[in-house]
């Protein structure tokens, strides 16, 4: 066997190749081969598309037919479209309703979790935990059935208790955002409960103990030791809810069913009607490059606002 | 972590997995390509045949007597449900290769692909011409290019619509029962309207589960829908579609028509309670009925809808122009839907036939339903159909049909004002129609 050496040198006799395959490079083929398949299968799964996504929108092209550039036209299209603005407002609607919420509830429930009051602690962290690992399409069917339009509905029902007559969770602009945002509540409340605890049962029970020799009561304790010291956590949450929420689209999708009614249309939801229903990719995929730099301008926020929290410690 | 044996041997495994996924689509055709001779049509080569169907239709139990026929033709049949096989076949038409050699299509589906034609095999240059007679003219139009020299496939089944009613809803309001009587009660839609505020007054329920069943009776009763044979937009100008808006919309005012959603547990309850009077439904809506409804047997009748039938669903089948064997999958398609073929399909799954001569035939006219009060219905069925006018429906149907349906629920379960509405969803079809 040759020694290890890394070989720069010219070989007069005229064979390169087997100097080429030195160790180091022998190393390193096999370390691309390794990541070859997955990056294949990425490759041509996802960095293509989103290319072709890009060059798409600068198209018009039904599917089936030739494609016909027409420049920024399918982005003048949607900028006209009044229900691409709704599904903007929509989604920014939802998504605060469906999150905020659901971190303030998290947030209280991760405290009650940790606190030493509560038996059958696991019992709790896996109840709360298990509506997320539901299948969205179930989930939305049986909200659908909870949330029926007729009086019989048992959302209706509930309400008829309190005199509130009957809302048409279907097609009403409120109710169907209420209604999909409990969808989106149910489901991550446990996640980020089970997160939140995570980052309380780091905080040493020192702290506490401290605070409550000095006289503080529950609020004070938690103002001035449990949220500044969860503040990462919080921003991550923040930040992975509010990536998640700007992509909803299962929960409309099975809710409204084809008709992708304009009061609970979501941008994914729209971009998917326009290229799937409608069949229009060129503008479907204006509308995906969109979303795209509404989704870095926010990420660049979090980033900021992360940025700046993290260095003013 | 692996010795060098191993890590090369676990690449090779890799990328032969890779390799045989690939080659799969391409096998079949390729073996077939290579057996087949150009300049023979009764090659003793053994061909085989893809064919993607939808539902139910039971066509693998004529596979067996097709073997008699033509023995050298084998067929594949792959089944998925409407949304995924229709969602695979565009798919595979637009990526350019994976398409089957035969296809069915839901009527509703054909309008994406009549822009693009060359996608499909004209059948009339396979002889469809001689077999055209066999079909009912309006189905067999729905299948036709706009300028009638194109034939995308062969109709299958239909729907034609008739008017399911509950007998005990119509007896508390008074009314007649037997079929012929409530028909000649309802003669035209005005007289429907009547009615229809009578049995609100007397029951309390209201006579219809919804108003788009109304819409679509009075829209496919309609000689042109949204666009004409240019494919021009014209529900501006044509009366036809703002009539059976108007109408539908009056109803609506008239505090007649229910807000249960189609298609949700409520209305399959609602069926079986009898909760609304009629249902204004196509042929195959009596297996819906009959399955959502099983306490409700004998308590619905059937009889005609005023002013004529219309039609909701049925399909074709059709031939993609990727396929190698265009004549011997048009053979096969013609041999299935023969009227013969077509009378075995309806005795065995129920599917209601597109070829008129059958409906002569004593499976048909003395066929009766003990669930739909001992009514004959293959009869009610047969004679509708034939009532059913030719309408072009255009490649932005669906659109079309989508943002009036919208208009319409705001209409019922908003109580929005029906004028706005209109003008709303015309504007939005318009904007649609643009971007295609």
């Amino acid at each position: 066997m040759a020694d290890y050496q890394p070989v720069r040198t010219k070989v007069k006799s005229g064979k390169p190749k087997k100097r080429f395959m030195s160790e180091e490079r022998k190393d390193a083929l096999a370390a691309y081969l390794y990541i070859s398949p997955f990056f294949i299968i990425f490759s041509v799964f996802s960095i293509f598309p989103i290319f072709f996504s890009f060059y798409l929108g600068l198209q018009r092209w039904n599917g089936l037919g030739s494609m016909e550039y027409v420049g920024l036209r399918n982005f003048r299209l949607i900028y006209e479209d009044p229900m691409f603005w709704k599904s903007i407002y929509n989604t920014f609607v939802i998504a605060l309703m469906g999150t905020l919420p659901q971190l303030f509830v998290a947030f209280l429930l991760a405290f009650a979790l940790n606190s030493t009051l509560i038996k059958f602690k696991n019992f709790f962290r896996i109840s709360f935990f298990m509506p997320n690992v539901t299948s969205i399409v179930a989930v939305a069917i049986v909200f659908g059935t909870l949330f029926t339009n007729s009086e019989t509905g048992l959302v209706n029902l509930v309400l008829s208790y309190f005199n509130i007559s009957p809302i048409n969770w279907g097609t009403n602009e409120w109710g169907l955002k209420v209604a999909i945002a409990s969808m989106v509540f149910w489901r991550w409340v446990g996640y980020n409960t089970i997160i939140y605890l995570a980052g309380m049962q780091s905080i040493p029970n020192e702290l506490y103990e401290a605070a409550k020799i000095d006289g503080a009561n529950l609020r004070q304790q938690i103002t001035y030791i449990t949220l500044p010291l969860l503040k990462p956590v919080i921003i991550f949450t923040v930040f992975v809810s509010t990536i998640g929420s700007l992509q909803l689209f299962t929960e409309p999708l099975v809710f409204l069913g084809r008709t992708m009614r304009e009061e609970g249309i979501t941008m994914v939801l729209y971009l998917y009607r326009e290229a799937f229903v409608n069949n229009a990719f060129g503008t479907a995929s204006a509308a995906a490059i969109t979303l795209f730099f509404i989704i870095i301008v926010f990420t660049t926020i979090n980033l900021l606002i992360a940025n700046r929290l993290g260095n003013s410690k | 972590m692996f010795s060098k044996k191993a890590s090369i041997l676990y690449v090779v495994l890799v990328f032969m997995l890779v390799l045989a996924a690939c080659s799969s689509n391409g096998s079949n055709s390729e073996n077939a390509g290579e057996t087949d001779d150009s300049n023979d049509n009764q090659s003793a080569e053994n061909i085989e045949l893809t064919m993607w169907t939808f539902g139910s239709p039971g066509y693998d139990k004529f596979l067996e007597e097709y073997k008699e026929v033509n023995p050298n033709v084998t067929i594949r049949i792959q089944s998925a449900d409407l949304a995924d096989h229709h969602n695979n076949l565009f798919t595979a038409i637009s990526a350019g290769s994976g398409a089957p050699d035969i296809t069915m299509i839901e009527a509703g589906y054909i309008d994406q692909y009549r822009e693009a034609q060359e996608m499909f095999v004209n059948l009339y240059d396979l002889g469809a011409e001689e077999i055209k007679g066999d079909y009912l003219d309006w189905t067999w139009s729905n299948a036709e290019s706009a300028d009638g020299d194109f034939l995308f496939g062969v109709p299958t089944d239909i729907g034609p619509t008739v008017m399911y009613y509950r007998t005990d809803v119509f007896e508390e309001a008074g009314l007649p029962t037997d079929p012929d009587e409530v028909h000649a009660l309802i003669q035209t839609w005005d007289d429907f309207r009547k009615v229809a505020k009578e049995v609100t007054e007397k029951t309390g329920k209201p006579m219809t589960d919804n108003v788009n069943l109304i819409y679509y009776s009075l829209r496919d009763q309609s000689p042109e829908t949204y666009f004409d044979r240019d494919n021009n937009l014209i529900i501006n100008d044509s009366p036809y579609i703002k009539n059976a808006y108007d109408y539908a919309t009056q109803l609506i005012e008239d505090g007649v028509v229910g807000r249960i959603e189609m298609w949700s547990p409520e209305w399959g309850t609602a069926m079986n309670d009898g909760s609304f009077a009629t249902l204004l439904a196509p042929s195959w809506m009596q297996n819906v009925i009959t399955g959502n409804a099983p306490e409700a047997a004998g308590k619905w009748s059937i009889t005609h809808l005023p002013e004529g039938a219309g039609n909701w669903g049925g399909s074709y089948l059709g031939v993609p122009s990727q396929t190698k064997h265009a004549e011997e999958a048009y053979a096969f398609i013609s041999w299935l839907l023969s009227p013969e073929n077509q009378l075995k399909s309806f005795k065995q799954e129920g599917l209601f036939p597109s070829t008129p001569a059958i409906y002569d035939d004593p499976a048909f006219t003395e066929h009766t339903d003990e669930y739909f009060s001992g009514v004959k219905t293959a009869k009610i069925y047969s004679e509708a159909a034939q009532q059913v006018q030719i309408a072009y429906t255009g490649p932005g149907y669906a659109i079309a049909n989508s943002e009036i349906g919208t208009a319409l629920a705001n209409v019922n379960n908003e109580n929005r004002d029906p004028e706005k509405e209109w003008e709303e969803a015309v504007k939005r079809i318009e904007r649609q129609l643009e971007r295609r």
